[in-house]
């Protein structure tokens, strides 16, 4: 075997380990409470945030032109609410269509009923909602978008859902099934490596100064500055610890000895987030790619054989 | 053999734009002089940023197909952003203020305000955005709009003075001291309900 060959076979053994299917259960669950929770929390909102200039906050138009500046090919809510003109209807009614389209989406995720169709049209209305919003959006919003495209993507439906249960599909391709996980995998690898590199970068995170700011600037300042003097001794620790396990995620998941601590400190950090700076949607997202990614047991060839090898 | 070698390169090209996008990000922080970094990185910092975002066809003119399928693609994927949250440091916190004239001489003050804590976490970052350099072009429309929206609530006001500043927090130290937040305008617009002027 030339080395190219075996080169080329060891990518290929590493892109498409055999998979069960539990792990596309959990993104997809998981996925489908995140989007239905996001409607849900804008639902009061919604029309005041997205309406046209003159209704709302600031007016759909801006964000409509930067992400047509980008690319005219990037779907935005204009696209709706022209589609709904030509049927002579209101832009309030093709909002809440679309509103009321996203949380039905993201329940029939939840129970896995019409799992392709429904991960596909959540993908296209949140893109469509985050781009026209792109003045407005924040991290959850972008992760929210990456997480859905890979679902949408992925071979769906799992055993878990009612789909399965409906018609009885056969077993998809666990090499597929794998490939599909390996690309969360390494997405997330490149999260947290970029995350923790950035954050090493800057010296707030060394004596805790960060953490500090984090906490007490509003709107995330859900703990009183004075509870948090209390600890002044700990948040250069902690600081320095989230650079370290940010920054050391691409190898520490991988490896079995170290995967279940990376994994936890990962996810309390994000539970930390979401609890102590009001960041639910962020946090549940961040949440459900680390379950989804890393969290399930490994079968045979899956990412528990990458550290052996 | 084939559908595997399609898939590994779409896995090749994908995560080639993301380390593109993810290494421009952090290029840029460095040649913006935001990280601990000697200064005689910034020179080299800000061509390596220009290469990267050569790799994703930012050069080309607008109307490049190259461009916007790169760019249609990177958003599709929720990647068009690095990752870079709080990251080197925890940014400004801005605040726009809003003082309100009336016809028979009151003046009141207002602030931006919406129902849900999900919506008021969107506020801040058009708020974070409003102070960003790029932004500029469409800073007098955007603070127009939000004056517009807390005028549609006060019809009877004659003029709206919006001032934009940031917050800065005190450190640890200095609150355990006592001392509180302190607030330095960036800019301001006075708008009336037949015109605006810009100060």
């Amino acid at each position: 075997m030339t080395p190219l060959r075996s080169w080329w076979t060891r990518v290929l053994k590493f892109l498409f380990p055999p998979e069960t299917d539990t792990w596309l259960a959990v993104l997809r669950a998981g996925m489908g409470l995140q989007v239905a929770v996001y409607a849900l929390f804008l639902r009061s909102d919604w029309h005041y945030l997205f309406a046209s200039s003159g209704k709302g906050l600031i007016g759909r138009e801006i964000g409509d032109a930067i992400a047509s500046f980008e690319s005219p090919l990037i779907p935005t809510l204009s696209w709706l609410v022209a589609l709904g003109r030509s049927i002579n209807m209101s832009e309030e009614a093709v909002l809440s269509i679309s509103w009321a389209c996203l949380l039905s989406s993201g329940c029939f995720l939840l129970l896995g009923l019409f799992s392709r169709p429904a991960a596909i049209i959540a993908w296209f209305l949140h893109l469509c909602v985050a781009e026209s919003g792109g003045l407005l959006a924040y991290g959850a919003d972008n992760f929210m978008t990456t997480a859905l495209f890979y679902l949408m993507l992925s071979p769906l439906p799992d055993r878990y859902s009612f789909d399965r249960w409906v018609v009885q599909t056969k077993q998809k391709n666990p090499q597929l099934l794998g490939f599909w996980r390996r690309v969360l995998q390494v997405h997330l690898c490149f999260v947290y490596f970029i995350g923790g590199l950035a954050k090493c970068l800057g010296s707030g995170w060394w004596n805790g100064s960060n953490l500090w700011h984090s906490l007490i600037r509003p709107p995330f300042n859900l703990v009183s500055p004075d509870i948090l003097v209390r600890f002044k001794y700990a948040l250069p620790v902690l600081g320095i610890s989230i650079c370290l396990i940010e920054v050391s995620y691409p190898i520490c998941i991988w490896l079995k000895k170290t995967r279940l601590v990376w994994l936890i400190c990962i996810l309390a950090m994000h539970a930390a987030i979401g609890l102590m700076m009001g960041l639910y949607l962020f946090a549940l997202v961040m949440i459900v790619m680390n379950l989804a990614a890393f969290g399930i047991s490994y079968t045979n060839g899956g990412a528990g054989d990458f550290n052996e090898q | 053999m084939v559908s595997k070698a399609i898939y590994a390169a779409w896995f090749g090209i994908h995560f080639f734009l993301l380390t593109a996008v993810c290494l421009a990000g952090i290029f840029s922080l460095i040649a913006e002089s935001s990280t601990i970094l000697p200064s005689a990185c910034e020179k080299s910092a800000r061509e390596a940023e220009l290469v990267a975002s050569w790799l994703l066809a930012k050069q080309a003119g607008a109307s490049n197909p190259i461009r916007q399928g790169i760019a249609t693609y990177l958003h599709a994927a929720g990647m068009q952003a690095g990752y870079s949250f709080f990251a080197p440091n925890v940014p400004s916190q801005y605040r726009l203020t809003l003082e309100l004239f009336y016809d028979d001489g009151r003046v009141e003050y207002e602030s931006l305000h919406v129902r849900s804590r999900a919506a008021a976490l969107r506020l801040d970052s058009l708020l974070d955005r409003l102070a960003e350099e790029r932004y500029e072009p469409v800073r007098e429309v955007l603070v127009k709009s939000l004056a517009f929206s807390v005028w549609r609530e006060h019809p009877d006001v004659k003029k709206i003075h919006a001032t934009f500043g940031s917050v800065n927090p005190p450190e640890m130290s200095e609150f355990e001291h006592g001392k509180a937040e302190t607030f330095q305008p960036m800019f301001g617009f006075d708008f009336s309900l037949r015109d605006e002027e810009k100060q």
